[in-house]
């Protein structure tokens, strides 16, 4: 109603500016690090550009030189190379407009217009990044945001004052934080539900944790990181540690170097086609064994599909699917922290039958090369008699003869890698001792693959979860056995048994090259261990309840609430939170009494006024204090004493309050009077 | 019928000074504030389809925010209480001016809060480290007599722009709108609109016309001695003076010759201007009041005001228009 009727100036301030601009720069910071490395210089000149127009210096670009600047810009987008459609493309767009808004602000509006895109921009940079520290700095931003939000509204006379940038900034803070408990119970309140279209993903540059390959080594470059992979709560019972082989890949195809998954090398995309087409999820194909182990993980971001369980899953929550080799796979690649509850059936016999594909795959061999390992192979089974003998006549092997466990292998080439590694270096890494493994069986004609995934992890101290990091890599075999199905056996605990039972720092503890070339990192440091266990529990506690909070979670939480609470219908306790949070504000803000804050004399001195108007004696506006006390003493003669020494100590009190000492004194014989007048 | 107007008439009765509080108080959300909730929704769908916990609370904080924005907006305009200080007399056709005393309760501050009337004039007000302040709005009059301001518009965005808290405040105050001062053409003798007394008053000890001469007497200014006469006789004599008083000038109603009341008045009111201006001794004859002739500017203002309410109800009964 008011915009258009009153000719107010309604320009952007100088200092309000100024916050725009930094509120603008806090915003897009975090953007640098995700998207192309030229668009910071061109932020970087829009501010500076503008810093110009408001002292003074460089004119208000005209309406074609912004032009030709933004299509400079979508030029420089599109240069990058970046898919048209694809989000980091739409991200870069809404910035390069973000940077430009602020040469068009020059109303008041136009600066709002610039913080609401800002808040937009905060929620945007948490698709790039959700740690805690994406979290943290967000708040800051939406401090700065509001208060460049707050200084615009301040006039160009209040922000003299030195008080108002001060001021602009606190107000902000407190508001925000006054924000909280409604945020957080409309956070835990609202109905979540399940994404409406299909979204077009990040082009994921870092791909992390295990690949989907395995040459000899690979797997020890992952154990130098300390990442986190994933963390695992388990809500029934905790399995053993030798239990916690986290399976993640299969990989059948042996070219003479590289196991991969399948023959030919897919993409993600066709790879789930082929994997779902060719091993669909078979339920009947196992007979379910011991107790069911259910727990919640929740996984980092990878760029990659490969999710990490024990086996088999038998229930399995969420935007997932399973395949016949009994692995979970995620159904898109994992873009952000992402939550999965299944339940396994650790004992289970998997693969009652066989079928054709799966022992085609699980023989699969070259046609040449290691003539020694095939030969013995062919030697050794003849002579057990049996699979299993022969089986356990290799295992021994690993452990009879001078096998070392080691980060450090020594390379081996690009042919007849596993007979040099048998018969000449005999060091190596997990991904050795599978490997060869998986060799001499099939080479004998025992069904064999090698899986890749996770083995172990790290309670923490009150042993509410697992963290399982990229250290915790590992690769061991599975054996087909006419008997009972598929068999879990680790080569690598023959040659390294601790690595079972204590991990990699245990296993390698003799070399001392565990995490060797992880200068700063925290492992190393005993006297950290407390900080980092504490840092661990809170990293967790964000990803479990509030990266991870969803339709699940949420009915949990309620459900747990009101079965404490059983008495209270959902309805009257959730309009009691809201109206507590209500009130809690009207106190904050002091809303709830309405003259109280004001200054005593001057509520004793109403009320005189008050009283001498029921006597016909009404103070006009332009009147003073001493002209109305004379005025009413002329006309109240009985009381004229009392009117006026209450007038006196009226005005003694407002206005040389540093001149009367004891003003309570004052304000005392005040109130005395004020009885004898009425 | 319910109608709007009589609703604000009856929530805003006029007075000297009045409070603003939550009977008088309302908030919407203002227009740009659409924007905001655009972009809330934005953010809804982003958190769905991304399934992002962050996201959500970047768009429930920002739900927040625009409710508490709303008791942001309102505190920072309750508890102002306004006082009529005065009301400036004028001439029709100009701005007369009020003066309004505002304060703020004592552990507030207000910021950013607007004062005026539509298509005329806005204040803006900030109370920080003051308790109170006084401004003066204008507003333009048409007519001569009693002007009651219209309802004063009052209305804060602060802190944030978000929603608009708005009130009015009716001050019991009326401002006295003199007759637009025109000189009729038609009169064609500008003093025939009084009748001048022939002889003037002599007014002894005087300085302008030379009366005679007299003996010195102590006291006597040195500059009105007669020196001629002193070298003739060597005694001192003293030349003495005398003032005519000006002529007295009676302004009335009955000598003009011009028809119509307002026109009669706009002469009378330029007249006014006029002799006082020349500093004369006049005085006013207008139907129904007589005003003795003397000079001045409170002679001046008794005038345009016995103009300006000429043939008006008393005040009281002009209210409420």
């Amino acid at each position: 109603m008011i915009d258009k009727d009153y000719q107010i100036s309604r320009q952007v301030t100088y200092r309000s500016m100024v916050w725009l601009l930094a509120a603008q720069l806090v915003v897009m910071l975090p953007f640098a690090f995700n998207l192309p490395v030229w668009l910071v210089p061109v932020m970087l000149a829009a501010t500076y550009w503008r810093i110009r127009v408001i002292k003074g210096h460089s004119a208000q670009p005209k309406f074609l030189v912004r032009m030709f600047v933004i299509a400079l810009g979508v030029a420089g987008i599109l240069a990058s190379g970046m898919t048209l459609l694809s989000l980091n493309t739409m991200v870069s767009f809404l910035l390069l407009g973000f940077a430009f808004k602020s040469l068009e602000v020059v109303r008041q509006r136009d600066a709002l217009v610039v913080v609401f895109i800002g808040y937009f921009l905060v929620a945007i940079s948490f698709l790039f990044s959700q740690s805690i520290l994406a979290g943290a700095y967000g708040i800051f931003s939406l401090i700065i945001l509001t208060a460049a939000l707050i200084a615009n509204q301040q006039s160009s006379t209040q922000q003299l004052s030195q008080h108002s940038t001060r001021s602009s900034l606190s107000t902000s803070a407190l508001m925000l934080l006054q924000c909280l408990p409604l945020m957080v119970l409309v956070f835990v309140l609202m109905p979540r539900f399940s994404p409406l279209w299909v979204i077009p993903s990040f082009e994921s540059h870092a791909k992390t944790g295990v690949g989907d390959s395995m040459a000899p080594g690979d797997i020890a470059n992952l154990s130098k990181s300390d990442e986190l992979a994933f963390r695992v709560t388990f809500s029934d019972r905790k399995p053993a540690a030798d239990e916690l082989y986290w399976r993640g890949l299969v990989l059948n195809n042996f070219d003479g170097v590289t196991w991969q998954q399948l023959e030919e090398k897919y993409d993600t995309h066709d790879l789930k086609t082929e994997l779902l087409y060719k091993q669909p999820w078979d339920q009947a194909n196992m007979e379910l064994l011991g107790e069911p182990l259910p727990y919640e993980a929740i996984y980092e971001k990878t760029g990659q599909p490969w999710l990490f369980t024990l086996t088999p899953t038998t229930e399995v929550k969420g935007k997932v699917f399973r395949l016949g080799d009994y692995r979970v796979m995620s159904r898109s690649d994992i873009q952000s922290t992402f939550m999965m509850k299944a339940t396994s059936y650790p004992d289970t016999k998997r693969d009652i039958k066989l079928t054709d594909y799966s022992r085609e795959q699980a023989l699969q061999l070259p046609n040449s090369g290691n003539p020694k390992s095939r030969e013995m192979a062919k030697k050794w089974h003849t002579e057990a008699g049996s699979d299993q003998a022969y089986i356990d006549k290799v295992l021994a092997h690993y452990n009879q003869q001078d096998y070392y466990y080691t980060l450090r292998p020594p390379l081996l080439g690009n042919s007849d890698t596993i007979d040099k590694f048998l018969f000449e270096s005999l060091k190596g890494f997990c991904s050795h001792y599978s490997g060869s493994f998986v060799f001499l069986m099939r080479a004998a004609g025992i069904p064999a693959r090698i899986v890749v995934g996770y083995l172990g992890g790290e309670w923490n101290k009150t042993g509410d979860y697992l963290s399982v990091r990229q250290y915790d890599a590992h690769a061991w075999t599975e054996v087909w056995l006419a008997d009972k199905g598929w068999v879990r056996i680790d080569p690598t605990s023959m040659v390294a048994p601790s690595r079972v039972e204590g991990g990699l720092e245990a296993a390698v503890e003799y070399e001392g090259s565990f995490l060797e070339d992880q200068l700063f990192s925290v492992r190393q440091f005993e006297w950290l261990d407390g900080i980092r266990e504490k840092m661990d529990a809170i990293q967790y506690g964000w990803k479990r309840w509030i990266l991870g909070y969803d339709k699940d979670s949420q009915a949990n939480l309620l459900k747990m609430i009101l079965d404490k609470l059983s008495s209270i219908p959902l309805a009257a306790l959730v309009g009691i939170l809201f109206l507590g949070i209500f009130l809690l504000w009207f106190v904050m803000l002091g809303l709830m009494s309405r003259r109280s804050y004001e200054a005593y004399e001057h509520r004793l001195y109403r009320k005189f006024c008050k009283r001498m108007e029921k006597r016909g004696i009404k103070r006009e506006p332009k009147q003073t204090a001493t002209e109305f006390a004379l005025l009413a003493s002329r006309k109240l003669p009985e009381k004229s004493d009392a009117i006026l020494s209450f007038s006196l100590l009226y005005q003694s009190v407002c206005y040389e309050p540093n001149g009367n000492d004891n003003s309570e004194n004052s304000l005392k014989q005040m109130r005395q009077l004020l009885r004898q007048i009425a | 019928m319910f109608s709007v107007k009589d609703f604000v008439t009856k929530r805003f009765p006029r007075a000297r000074e009045q409070t603003l509080s939550q009977k008088t108080i309302f908030i919407v959300p203002s227009k740009i504030s659409l924007g905001l909730m655009v972009i809330i929704i934005l953010l809804f769908l982003l958190g769905i389809n991304f399934q992002n916990s962050l996201v959500y609370v970047v768009c429930f904080w920002l739900i927040a925010l625009l409710v508490i924005n709303i008791l942001y907006t309102y505190r920072n305009i309750a508890g102002l209480t306004i006082k009529a200080i005065g009301a400036e007399p004028c001439f029709a056709g100009e701005k007369m001016v009020l003066e309004l005393e505002v304060s703020r309760p004592v552990n507030q501050r207000k910021s950013a809060i607007y004062f005026g009337w539509k298509d005329e004039d806005l204040v803006e007000l900030n109370l920080q480290e003051q308790q109170s302040t006084r401004i003066k709005l204008s507003h333009s009059t048409k007519d001569r007599g009693r002007f009651s301001p219209p309802r004063i518009d009052i209305f804060t965005r602060y802190p944030t722009g978000l929603t608009t808290a708005w009130s009015y405040a009716a001050v019991d105050m009326d401002a006295i709108v003199y007759p637009e001062p025109i000189e009729n053409t038609n009169q064609v003798d500008k003093r025939g609109a009084g009748d001048e007394t022939d002889e003037g008053v002599e007014i002894a000890g005087g300085s302008s016309d030379f009366a005679g001469v007299r003996q010195y007497q102590a006291g006597d200014s040195p500059r009105h001695i007669h020196w001629g006469q002193f070298a003739k006789t060597g005694d001192l004599y003293t030349k003495s003076f005398v003032d005519y008083e000006s002529h007295e000038a009676w302004l009335d109603w009955e000598m003009l010759s011009i028809s119509g009341v307002e026109p009669r008045l706009s002469h009378l009111s330029a007249m006014v201007l006029q002799f006082n201006n020349e500093q004369r001794q006049f005085g006013l004859r207008i139907p129904g009041k007589v005003i003795e002739p003397s000079s001045g500017e409170s002679h001046k203002v008794r005038c345009l005001t016995a103009l300006a309410l000429y043939n008006l109800p008393a005040k009281g009964e002009a209210h409420d228009r």
